[in-house]
């Protein structure tokens, strides 16, 4: 065996392996662990055209956020609050057009006869008329959809929705058929429009689009406007205008107040959020729906300023080098998030991380922190209270009003 | 019989020059091997300089020279240590099995999934996660992911020798076999399973990956992963002459039927016990000894011990670019082995065509 041949292929291996990883790495330089940049400014809110009525809300029976750091929030969020009337709120000085321009996915804002037309992620799509039977195949859409028509409307959900552990509004909808992704399913619930996620399979879309079934899928987007902006558009689908300006000036409101006493409190707390799944340790970054809580909170989030973008696995040392003053868990307890909790507090290696030393690491409730809808401004509310007891007197609403 | 199996191992390495090979592979890729350790120690989001580094390992037998903080010395001992450890481990089994399945199969394309090892540790683990049953105690997943590998791999053993006579192509075609049942109930599992939290598990599980790997992962591997190396390194004569066919074998001494068993049943220890501390890591196997072959030849005496080490660099490596690459957020190793892996191993399919075909 010459000295070539048996060197060589050895010295490649390792100097490619070594090419390799000199140049990932040296294109991601440690985060500082240390001096984050002061806080940018409070999400912007943009306020409806003007001011509409605030829906009465029954707070349904909560229990007041936990007072103490481990607890985990022993609350049963009751979505069945009282019903408000949907009689116009809209003033009649204000065209109703102004409150639907610029919402992406409508076509033409001043069109509110039948037919109308909205552009999803699958092209243009004509919803013939007011459609009587929805079937919406996400979590975040079924919960935005039960608070914009009353839930006769709603004929069929995912399972995850009948889920209590991951829905906010599991409890409303035990009666209503399941869904599958097979389109059968959901051709058999005879639906006037459907609304899917961007993950529902492209053969579905192909299926009911044959069948002349409206199918509009649609992205939902972070952040408090395009969270508004997703509400504005489900309603423009259903026909529902009244009530879209009537209950997103209701979500507008309520995360206005958050923001009002969050977006002046100081100083600004580093936070990380983090669950575990199978010795996993997972991360929220920026433009993730974690991400948009701790900002809506009023807090800094770690994982974002290290350049973590979604949500990414990470580990302890990350954690370390993210030196967290708060960790929130949104994780469920029953899939281990005591014992991760009790794992990061009991080890030594992160005993100098601010959150560990103090303490405050927090089980939160992971179905408000984690949901593409307007229940994440319920998470919000939670950690605010968390970072800045004092600040807050009244309780938390733990429910958002529904429509007739 | 192990007694006699390492005699005559120490005669056959003596008598063949094997000794001066092993010394000059090993010493290289040894250095290989404690190179990437000590990168892979020296580099972590927590930003410790590397003379620090170098004391923290030093003081371990009174020779630090330099000032480090607790934080620094947790980090290496608690955080990074076991995980290289259990990359190391990980990286020799999968590399010591991948060489011993294309020597019993005289197929360059072999790997321990073949006999079912990892379908079998991915249906324990599962069940593990689905039933719950992993909250009770610490071992319960790696424990349940072993005994299915071992499971499966006795399994398939069990039908290609059904009838009292063995048969190689029969073991083959029960491994794709069963290989197919247990991946259906996995599907079905995972299908089937309500719970999206353990779904999520039974799917991270399944990526495998080394995060979050400790002391105990280390416990619980290096006994049998380290009895199952040394024992396919001192039957690695045999498997030279098996590689030339059972009649060959059989006149030259070697009883056939139980020196396979006996390969089989330690290459699976050591995939399961891999399996079960690190999920299925991809490529290990299959390229760690096919690369080493090429570059020293088919001797299993030299590929065998060889292809342990070279398999422990190449998954410290791979684990090192994985949590470092886009700190402080890191990426599943098993893309970091496929992305290097696969393209230098079709390089070498390409380069080497003849070789390739003989083992």
């Amino acid at each position: 065996m010459s000295f070539t041949r048996f060197f060589m292929p050895i010295v490649s291996l390792a100097a490619l392996m070594i090419l390799l990883f000199v140049a990932c790495t040296s294109a991601t330089p440690n985060p500082a662990p240390t001096n984050p940049p002061p806080p940018t400014a409070v999400p912007t809110v943009v306020p409806a055209p003007t001011a509409t009525p605030s829906p009465t809300s029954t707070p349904s029976p909560t229990t007041a956020p936990p007072s103490t750091p481990t607890a985990v929030p022993a609350v049963t969020p009751t979505p069945t609050a009282t019903p408000v009337s949907t009689a116009v709120p809209t003033p009649t000085s204000v065209p109703l057009s102004s409150y639907f321009e610029g919402v992406p996915g409508i076509v033409d804002p001043t069109n509110f006869g039948w037919p109308r037309e909205v552009e999803g992620l699958n092209g243009i799509i004509s919803i013939p008329a007011k459609p009587n039977r929805i079937i919406t195949a996400s979590v975040g859409h079924d919960e935005m959809t039960l608070a914009l028509v009353p839930i006769e409307r709603l004929v069929g959900v995912g399972s995850a929705t009948k889920s209590l552990t991951y829905s906010n509004v599991a409890p409303l909808v035990q009666e209503i058929t399941e869904i599958s992704r097979d389109p059968e399913t959901i051709i058999a619930a005879s639906p006037d429009v459907v609304v899917t996620s961007p993950f529902f399979p492209a053969e579905g879309v192909d299926a009911l689009s044959r069948l002349n079934i409206p199918l509009v899928q649609t992205d939902l987007m972070q952040g408090p406007e395009a969270r508004v902006n997703n509400i504005l558009l489900l309603a423009y689908i259903y026909g529902e205008e009244e009530r879209a300006i009537e209950f997103s000036s209701e979500v507008r409101n309520r995360y206005q107040s958050l923001v009002d006493v969050t977006g002046a409190a100081e100083p600004k707390a580093r936070i990380l959020a983090l669950t575990k799944y199978s010795d996993s340790i997972w991360t929220a970054g920026g433009n993730s729906t974690e991400g948009g809580v701790i900002t809506a909170a009023g807090g800094i989030n770690v994982a974002e300023e290290a350049g973590i973008q979604g949500n990414k696995t990470t580990n302890l040392e990350g954690v370390i080098s993210m030196a967290p003053e708060v960790i929130f868990i949104a994780q469920p307890l029953a899939f281990g998030a005591e014992d991760f909790r009790q794992s990061l507090l009991n080890n030594e290696a992160l005993a100098e991380v601010p959150a560990v030393k103090n303490g405050r690491i927090h089980l939160v409730e992971s179905r408000h922190f984690t949901t593409l809808s307007h229940w994440n401004i319920l998470g919000a509310e939670e950690l605010g209270r968390l970072l800045w007891p004092d600040l807050f007197s009244d309780p938390i609403d733990y429910g958002f009003s529904l429509p007739e | 019989m192990i007694g006699v199996i390492g005699a005559n191992a120490l005669r056959s390495y003596r008598q063949s020059g094997v000794v001066t090979r092993l010394a000059a592979s090993s010493s290289i890729i040894l250095l290989l091997v404690l190179a990437t350790a000590l990168a892979s120690l020296s580099l972590g989001p927590v930003n410790i300089p590397a003379d620090r580094v170098a004391s923290i390992v030093l003081s371990y037998i009174g020779l630090d020279f330099t000032a480090f903080t607790r934080t620094e010395l947790l980090v290496i001992e608690q955080i990074r240590l076991p995980r290289i450890m259990v990359g190391a481990l990980v990286g020799m089994a999968l590399g010591v099995a991948g060489a011993t399945m294309q020597g019993l199969f005289r197929n360059p394309m072999a790997d321990p999934g073949i006999i079912g090892v990892s379908a079998g540790g991915a249906v324990g683990a599962v069940v593990a996660i689905a039933t719950g049953i992993t909250g009770l105690f610490f071992f319960a997943l790696p424990a349940f992911a072993f005994v299915g590998a071992m499971g499966a791999s006795f399994l398939v053993y069990g039908i290609a020798a059904a009838g009292g006579r063995f048969s190689m192509a029969t073991l083959l075609l029960a491994g794709v076999a069963i290989n197919a049942f247990l991946g259906a109930i996995v599907s079905a599992i995972i299908i089937l399973l309500p719970d999206n939290g353990a779904l999520r598990e039974i799917l991270f599980w399944l990526a495998g990956g080394l995060d979050s790997r400790s002391w105990e992962h280390v416990r619980i591997s290096a006994p049998l992963i380290l009895a199952g190396t040394a024992l396919i390194t001192v039957m690695a004569r045999d498997l030279n002459l098996l590689t030339l066919g059972d009649d060959e074998a059989r006149s030259m001494g070697v009883r056939v039927g139980l020196t396979r068993v006996s390969l089989l049943g330690a290459a699976a220890l050591v995939t399961g016990s891999a399996v079960a501390v690190s999920g299925t890591i991809a490529f290990v196997g299959l390229v760690t000894p096919h690369i080493l072959r090429l570059v020293l030849g088919p001797d299993h005496r030299v590929l065998v011990p060889m292809s342990a080490l070279g398999g422990a660099a190449f998954v410290i490596l791979a684990d090192t670019v994985a949590r470092t690459v886009i700190q402080p957020a890191e990426l599943p190793v098993s893309i970091i082995t496929a992305f290097v892996g696969a393209p230098f191993f079709i390089f070498l399919l390409i380069k080497n065509k003849r070789q390739v075909y003989s083992l």
